[in-house]
């Protein structure tokens, strides 16, 4: 197991060295260092989802209790994969290692180790498809770039595909297009045909299998803690807001992260969605077996995040709604805009999403049949349905971060500042280089967000924290917003660690502070029901 | 089974200190607990908090929602973070079963899945 203790200190952390190992990469074995890897995945996750080889193990140990024909396994799968996914044989052949893409990666930046440059990450598995899968890696072996496939080699792989969170940075420097996360995508595809997975993704994995949602919340439990956000919007606003369960006939289904229905502070985001949705008259539900925007079997293969998201879908038909709402998630929008038209096609039994308020239709969900919420926020604004007291958001200085997956993947620019900018005054951006499509990942996403990889983490964090602490420096920036559930859980140790003091939001947050609802009694309290300050509040 | 003795009490935890039969708890149970764990005194803000904690579990199989359980006991905003050192201390004595790895990443490193 890793060692569960502190990451060092910043001081020493930030000292990174970039020079590489005196020998080739090939020559240089695989270094499991605590603090930078998970816990390998128990077999009782494994079983609860029908995964192959389900049993318990330790990455530490030499032992992995591979299957004898572990080898077999993993080129069969290679050779299936090559067959079925033409990107991944395009992926495999292209590269011409120009390097491109090596300063680009956050855990190359934040960690300085050269199998961390996306290039050599995804060489970790080209040497073994030229070996087995390439006439010039067949005959000419090393001298081709190609190397046996042996334990060590997959340890290898296992090790530095659970250092890579998919966040995509590097593509967007490619010359030839090539999407490393896929590569990630497709070798934690095989290593899972091995069982070996990571405890921090297929526990949500489990949890989600059974009972809808990644935290396991049950139905009762889904409704005892919507029910004390409501309770503090009483508190907050005098208004009690109403919302309903599993609802047959209503015209939306919505589905947040479910990290939003505990986490701080993704309950505030919540608590901001409830708000709204009362105060506009949404004819909506949620459902309690289907309660999770996000999806970690995504991280694990796409059978299981098939076998995981299905749900929502199987929801809205039972439900008998036109469309579905999704919170603020981040790989949500990748996987229900990217992979769900290709796995299923458009469900034919849900509608073009239309705004029930605005009328506007969201033709760019056509296919998936489903609005990313600052979608639907930000055009409720912009035909004016909405009142806000921005002066409520007056004690933040606020900077956005793009989350990989709904800006680099799904082009969600413009709504969120446009969100922000209306609810609040003090917006200010971090550099060019880090924001929008060129976004830094907050080095936990792709379900690395665990306790035991705390170095990795922060070290991969680095980058962002470090555009973090320019715009803290330069404008007095006291919040950092976003819209991802990973985001909020991963970003306020990342910033407690690296900028002390700066806190972290969701968009709705905001927009639950300065919404000014019909019949609200005068605020001094904000979502977190802690004094505003200038609102008569103490301070 | 490593045995807590607490004046006549004798209670079984596990390996970790974590409570065995659930039914066992009451005040001096978890006063035993929590000197093993190195608190002194349960004041009664923290069996208040226990309390809340442990009727929560055994409705809803879950830790409440911090919030929600310094508002419903009148206590001070972050008030597990005061009373305890994490909220996974404050799960163990309140004498809920061992929790699963996942529970302790959600509570000790306050990490939730997306």
């Amino acid at each position: 197991m890793a060692t569960k203790g502190k990451p060092p200190k910043p001081e020493e952390l930030s000292k990174i060295s970039y020079t590489p190992p005196s020998k080739g990469w090939m020559d240089t074995p695989v270094e499991f260092k605590p603090g930078m890897y998970c816990h390998g995945t128990r077999a009782k996750y494994l079983e609860a989802v029908g995964m192959p080889f389900p049993r318990d193990w330790s990455a530490s140990e030499a032992d992995w209790k591979l299957p004898d024909n572990w080898k077999e396994i993993v080129l069969q799968g290679i050779k299936e994969r090559l067959q079925k996914f033409r990107t991944f044989h395009v992926f495999m052949d292209i590269c011409v290692r120009c390097g491109a893409c090596a300063d680009k990666c956050h855990f190359f930046l934040g960690g300085g180790d050269p199998k961390n440059m996306p290039v050599l990450r995804a060489e970790l598995l080209r040497s073994v498809y030229r070996k087995y899968f390439t006439t010039s890696g067949k005959i000419l072996g090393k001298a081709a770039g190609a190397r046996e496939l042996t334990e060590d080699v997959l340890k290898e792989l296992w090790y530095y595909y659970f250092q890579c969170t998919e966040c995509r940075r590097c593509s967007l420097f490619c010359p030839y297009g090539i999407d490393q996360a896929e590569i990630t995508i497709i070798g934690r595809e095989l290593l899972n045909l091995l069982g070996l997975n990571i405890d921090w993704i297929m526990g949500p994995v489990a949890n989600s299998y059974r009972t809808g949602n990644h935290l396991g919340l049950e139905p009762h439990t889904i409704k005892a803690n919507i029910d004390f956000m409501i309770d503090d919007i009483e508190t907050i606003t005098g208004i009690k807001v109403d919302t309903t369960y599993n609802r047959k006939g209503a015209e939306i289904l919505f589905i947040g992260p479910s990290g939003d229905l505990f986490g701080v502070p993704g309950n505030y985001v919540t608590m901001g969605e409830l708000m709204l949705f009362h105060e506009i008259g949404l004819d909506y539900t949620w459902s309690t077996m289907a309660c999770e925007g996000g999806n970690f079997g995504f991280f694990t293969s796409m059978e299981v995040a098939k076998k995981l998201y299905y749900k929502i879908y199987s929801e809205a038909k039972r439900l008998g709604v036109k469309w579905i709402l999704g919170g603020e998630c981040g790989h949500q929008w990748r996987l229900m805009n990217q992979f769900a038209d290709t796995w299923w096609g458009p469900p034919d039994f849900l509608e073009e999403p239309v705004s029930p308020i605005t009328g506007t239709k969201f033709e760019n969900a056509k296919g998936s049949k489903i609005v990313h919420i600052t979608e639907f926020t930000a055009d409720l604004i912009k035909h004016g349905k909405l009142k806000f007291d921005k002066s409520r958001n007056d004690h933040l200085k606020i900077t956005f971060h793009d989350s990989c997956n709904t800006a680099r993947a799904m082009g969600i620019f413009e709504e969120p500042r446009y969100i922000i900018n209306s609810v609040c005054n003090h917006f200010y951006e971090m550099p060019e280089s880090t924001i929008r499509e060129k976004t830094f990942c907050c080095g936990s996403g792709s379900g690395l967000n665990a306790g035991e990889n705390i170095e990795l983490r922060m070290r991969g964090g680095f980058p962002r924290a470090n555009a973090v602490k320019y715009v803290r420096d330069t404008f007095g920036v006291n919040m950092l917003a976003n819209i991802c559930a990973i985001d909020r859980a991963a970003l306020p140790t990342l910033m407690d660690y690296w900028n002390p003091g700066m806190d972290v939001c969701g968009v709705h947050e905001l927009v639950g502070n300065a919404l000014v609802m019909k019949g609200e009694i005068e605020r001094t309290l904000d979502l977190r029901t802690e004094p505003l300050p200038g609102k008569g509040g103490t301070e | 089974m490593p045995i807590v003795e607490y004046g006549d009490l004798k209670i079984n935890v596990d390996d970790e200190g974590y409570l065995i039969n659930f039914d066992d708890w009451n005040e001096q149970t978890a006063c035993a607990l929590a000197e093993r764990e190195g608190i002194e005194e349960l004041t009664l803000e923290k069996l208040e908090i226990l309390k809340f904690v442990r009727q929560f579990y055994k409705e809803f199989n879950f830790f409440p929602i911090f919030d929600a359980v310094c508002k419903n006991l009148h206590q001070p905003h972050n008030c597990i973070a005061e009373q305890f050192a994490s909220p996974l201390l404050t799960w163990k004595l309140a004498g809920l079963p061992k929790p699963d790895e996942f529970i302790v990443t959600v509570l000790e490193h306050k990490q939730t899945p997306g």
